[in-house]
């Protein structure tokens, strides 16, 4: 018996439908893996009968009370961000909004994302203040040396002091997040990130391998390895004359990347697509072989996962929790260096034979947990890859409602 | 000839509700108790001891004198009477709206809406910084703001769903009555 049907008819029986608030400074319009969350998070527990709201700050001109797919309300409050889409730190002057929101909505749980939104550590705090359950997730991994981290961590440790249950994306994430906070490893769950399947498909016509195309698609910013692009690229073109790229994104290591494929003319062999939206995302993906993700830390990686859907083979840096996300045969790991990731590139390379996509996308639809490996669990066949989404949200409010322990030892889960 | 009226009341508004000669009438008004009186003195008295007291001191006017004033200010808005008594919603059949705002001080705004420039009445749900209400407003053709029906309170929304109910009902009424007229050929 699955995990999360298990619990779906634990709390049919009890028959308790809650009402949550999603709090994070992200949210649509803007669009990232923390946004997309915190939406299907949304529609997987309005699909189960709760009640949702989402609470963000105003995004330019939309502000207000707006309603999105399936009734999901959702407040833009307008304060505006000042760094990084992050609303300016108040500490209190955003509990009369907080608490307004969470009375008139008769709110039950708020669900905090991400420890870089400083409207999530408000609202956390302003809710634990008026005794209402909380729990947090945390997306992403931060450091313990810099001055933006250390600052970040001590308002990490005062804000998950007392909250009722925190959930992360991986155990490397896991074991990040209760260093960083101090936080009991008791409270701290590890459920991974899913994807839809359904939206991430493989070309029904299988591409030619006379030429190879690698598929870059990320921000092209530091932290995600835009630099390591800008050693690797030129090299792999140089050892292959059959591979040619395709890089999605923007930021502000693109011109770096122009810059190189200039010096090398690499003009009809490296083509930039500048940013793509996500409705786009596929359609990019299933025009190549390989995807290469050169990130320098992620938590999870969501990409490489949409990328696997799609059928093609990833090559990645072994960084974070990226090492728990995919089996072995659909990943090839390197260290975050570039001789070490051309290497990679072969290996991949010389793997591209053998590898079918539509076979890859169906074992990413349908693959359990086993061993180390935090891989999708999937139950229902209609939704196979919103899986994790219930069970996130079933660990969260069954524990909650303090639900025996007993039932979790008889689930198929590699850790709880 | 008035009708009987009805009413719901809270803490700060009352709304009634009765018919008058054909028209209906939804008026909501400001309840002023002795106490809101007392404490609007008391913010307007320490307003005006802060300032006398910063303008006759000894010490030219500084940072600390401009934020005392700037504190009683705030605090003399918040304590503060509304000047507006009533505000009233008359609705006449076939012509159409009346907004009303009545004034302690005896003074009269009114607004006439016809009907045939009025699209929909909708329940809006205002956010701010630091607070969310709800208010009732006209959609008007040809306009690209909304107009508020009620302009200086913020009643709550029970009191607003059967207004808003009952302009639904004239304004359906009359798209009603518009769709049966027989077409000119």
């Amino acid at each position: 018996m699955w995990a999360a049907a298990v619990f779906s008819d634990i709390m049919d029986e009890q028959g308790t439908k809650h009402r949550i608030l999603m709090v994070s400074d992200f949210f649509f319009p803007n669009f990232g893996g923390v946004e997309s969350h915190i939406y299907y998070l949304s529609q997987c527990l309005l699909k189960l009968g709760h009640k949702v709201v989402v609470m963000t700050h105003a995004y330019g001109n939309r502000s207000g009370v707006r309603y999105v797919t399936n009734g999901l309300k959702v407040y833009y409050v307008p304060w505006r961000p000042f760094l990084m889409q992050n609303t300016l730190p108040t500490l209190f002057l955003t509990f009369p909004i907080v608490r307004t929101i969470i009375v008139r909505e008769k709110i039950y749980v708020v669900h905090g994302h991400q420890a870089f939104s400083t409207l999530c550590h408000e609202a956390l705090m302003h809710a634990r203040t008026m005794g209402y359950k909380v729990v947090f997730t945390d997306h992403s991994l931060y450091g313990f040396a810099d001055a933006g981290s250390i600052h970040m961590n001590k308002v990490l440790q005062f804000t998950l002091a007392d909250i009722d249950q925190a959930i992360c994306v991986s155990h490397t994430s896991k074991e990040n997040t209760v260093l960083r906070s101090g936080i009991s490893p008791e409270k701290v769950f590890m459920v991974p990130n899913a994807v839809d399947t359904a939206m991430f498909t493989p070309s029904p016509k299988r591409l030619s391998c006379d030429e190879i195309v690698i598929v870059v698609i990320s921000r092209l910013v530091y932290r995600k390895g835009a630099d390591l692009l800008v050693e690797v690229i030129p090299e792999v073109c140089r050892l292959f004359p059959k591979v040619r790229f395709i890089v999605g994104g923007d930021g502000p290591k693109r011109v770096r990347l122009e810059e190189m494929r200039e010096k090398f003319s690499l003009q009809d062999r490296v083509e930039m697509l500048g940013a793509v939206p996500h409705a786009q995302v596929r359609s990019v993906l299933i025009s190549g072989h390989i995807f290469l993700n050169s990130s320098l830390t992620e938590a999870f990686c969501i990409a490489i996962l949409e990328a696997a859907s799609c059928g093609l083979l990833t090559v990645s840096t072994r960084v974070g929790g990226v090492p728990e996300v995919l089996p072995d045969d659909m990943i090839v790991l390197a260290e975050p260096a570039p001789g070490d990731m051309v290497r990679a590139a072969k290996k991949a390379i010389d793997m591209l034979p053998g590898i079918d996509p539509q076979i890859m996308h169906l074992r990413i639809s349908y693959l359990r947990i086993l061993g180390s490996k935090t891989v999708l669990p999937s139950y229902d066949h209609q939704l196979p890859t919103m899986a994790p989404f219930r069970i996130h949200t079933a660990f969260v409010l069954i524990h909650i409602q303090g639900i025996p322990q007993h039932f979790l030892w008889k689930l198929p889960v590699s850790e709880l | 000839m008035g009708q009987q009226e009805h009413g719901i009341s809270d803490g700060l508004y009352t709304y009634k509700h009765h018919h008058d000669g054909g028209a209906d009438i939804h008026v909501i008004f400001v309840k002023k108790s002795k106490f809101r009186v007392l404490l609007s003195y008391i913010g307007t008295m320490f307003l005006l001891v802060t300032v006398c007291c910063a303008l006759l001191s000894k010490d030219s006017l500084c940072l600390g004198s401009l934020w005392s004033i700037s504190f009683a200010s705030i605090i003399a808005k918040c304590l503060r009477c509304g000047p507006v008594k009533k505000e009233s919603l008359v609705i006449m059949p076939t012509f159409g709206v009346q907004l009303e705002q009545h004034f302690w001080s005896g003074r009269v705004h009114r607004k006439f809406v016809p009907i045939g420039k009025i699209l929909k009445p909708v329940l809006n749900e205002h956010v701010t910084p630091v607070s969310c209400y709800w208010s009732l407003a006209l959609l008007l053709r040809e306009e690209y703001e909304l107009m508020l029906v009620f302009k200086n309170l913020n009643p709550p929304v029970k009191m607003l769903v059967p207004i808003w109910k009952a302009l639904c009902a004239f304004v359906d009424s009359n798209t009603l009555s518009d769709s049966a007229l027989p077409q000119s050929t």
